[in-house]
């Protein structure tokens, strides 16, 4: 979920700042909600955590679509993320 | 599971008539020019269409024309979670995104949102066109190396004759003298595990480098239990060379004290 967030609210395409919403004249990133998201034990306690995480990990070494979640939160990705962890 | 349906009208979504939904929150450009509706897939589980130019387009949804800001931790990890769901389901389907930064909405001035928006695609067409044809094939990979600085430590402790000497002045000496030699072996201890940390983190990109089509140096972060890290790394990386990366981080995983994270694949967010 951290490899996420970074990603989303701070990478990314900017449209000239002329057609979009900005901040006082600096085209908004995710200051506010950086700041927001910052305490993952928060986000762990909603539960998006988990299920986001287990959606993540990669279940053997082929790339299999996640298994669709319970709730709102999880719609089936056709490609899931994989997360691979080697030698720990 | 996301549905998605073929709008055959090309007309958006109706806006509910109360609210001012003049803005366009832009999740992404995509490489299509297929007009498509997403029922409930984004933000707040607003409908999300496809805005069409010339086989380039973006994905929206209407919103009122001001940012977005959380009230609380969960409202903001949904709407990021929301706006990564769209951009991995438009990546899915067309097989290549320009993902927007979050909070890209787009507003009304002398022409509306949506005039503004098809506008921009139009004067930025060839460039995000061919942006997103180089990006086909390809996915962002995050890839971090971990270290246990004991392990490490005690290697080049190993090969460091001044700190062997060391060791055996402090065994053999009273206790004050001993501290002082502790506190020398400790400096010298240090500077060798920055000098191996720069030549490990060399050697990687060096080997890394043929497998990637671009890669970022992002910063490190607190690896927790035990573990430092020692690089982080972005990397753009075409489904040809994935193999031949993976391999290099499966070598780099069987030494002595390092680990490694791939997390992947992910829409090009850090090569935009």
């Amino acid at each position: 979920m951290v490899d996420l967030l970074d990603r989303v609210l701070d990478r990314g395409l900017v449209i000239n700042a002329d057609i979009i919403i900005c901040l006082a004249g600096v085209p908004l990133v995710g200051i506010n909600l950086r700041a927001a998201l910052a305490g993952m034990e928060t986000m762990g306690r909603y539960g998006l955590m988990d299920q986001w995480d287990d959606r993540t990990r990669l279940q053997d070494a082929a790339r299999q679509p996640a298994a669709t979640g319970q709730g709102t939160c999880n719609p089936e990705e056709p490609t899931g993320s994989a997360l691979r962890t080697y030698g720990v | 599971m996301i549905q998605i349906s073929e709008d055959q009208s090309g007309l958006p979504a109706p806006a509910p008539e109360k609210y001012d939904q003049s803005g366009r929150y832009v999740y992404c450009v995509a490489l299509t020019g297929e007009e498509v509706i997403l029922e409930g897939a984004g933000i707040e589980g607003r409908s999300v269409y496809s805005l069409v130019n010339r086989g380039v387009s973006a994905l929206v949804h209407d919103c009122s024309p001001q940012l977005y800001r959380p009230s609380g931790q969960n409202a903001a990890a949904e709407w990021v979670l929301a706006h990564h769901r769209v951009v991995q389901a438009a990546w899915s389907r067309w097989g290549s995104v320009l993902p927007m930064v979050f909070n890209t909405i787009v507003k009304g001035d002398r022409y509306n949102a949506q005039e503004n928006l098809t506008k921009w695609l139009e004067r930025e067409h060839r460039s995000l066109q061919n942006r997103l044809e180089a990006f086909v094939g390809k996915a962002e990979y995050g890839v971090q190396v971990f270290w246990d600085p004991a392990a490490v430590g005690a290697e080049v402790a190993g090969k460091d004759p001044a700190i062997q000497m060391l060791e055996k002045d402090i065994e053999n000496s009273p206790r004050g003298l001993a501290y002082m030699y502790r506190q020398k072996l400790e400096r010298l201890l240090k500077k060798g595990l920055e000098a191996r940390a720069v030549q490990e983190m060399e050697n990687l990109i060096q080997r890394l480098n043929p497998c990637t089509d671009n890669f970022r140096v992002e910063k490190t972060k607190d690896g927790g239990d035990g573990r430092q890290m020692l690089m982080n790394l972005s990397c753009l990386v075409c489904n040809e060379r994935l193999p031949g990366l993976e391999a290099q981080l499966d070598v780099l995983s069987k030494r002595e004290g390092f680990s490694v994270r791939l997390a992947g694949p992910l829409p090009p967010y850090s090569f935009c």
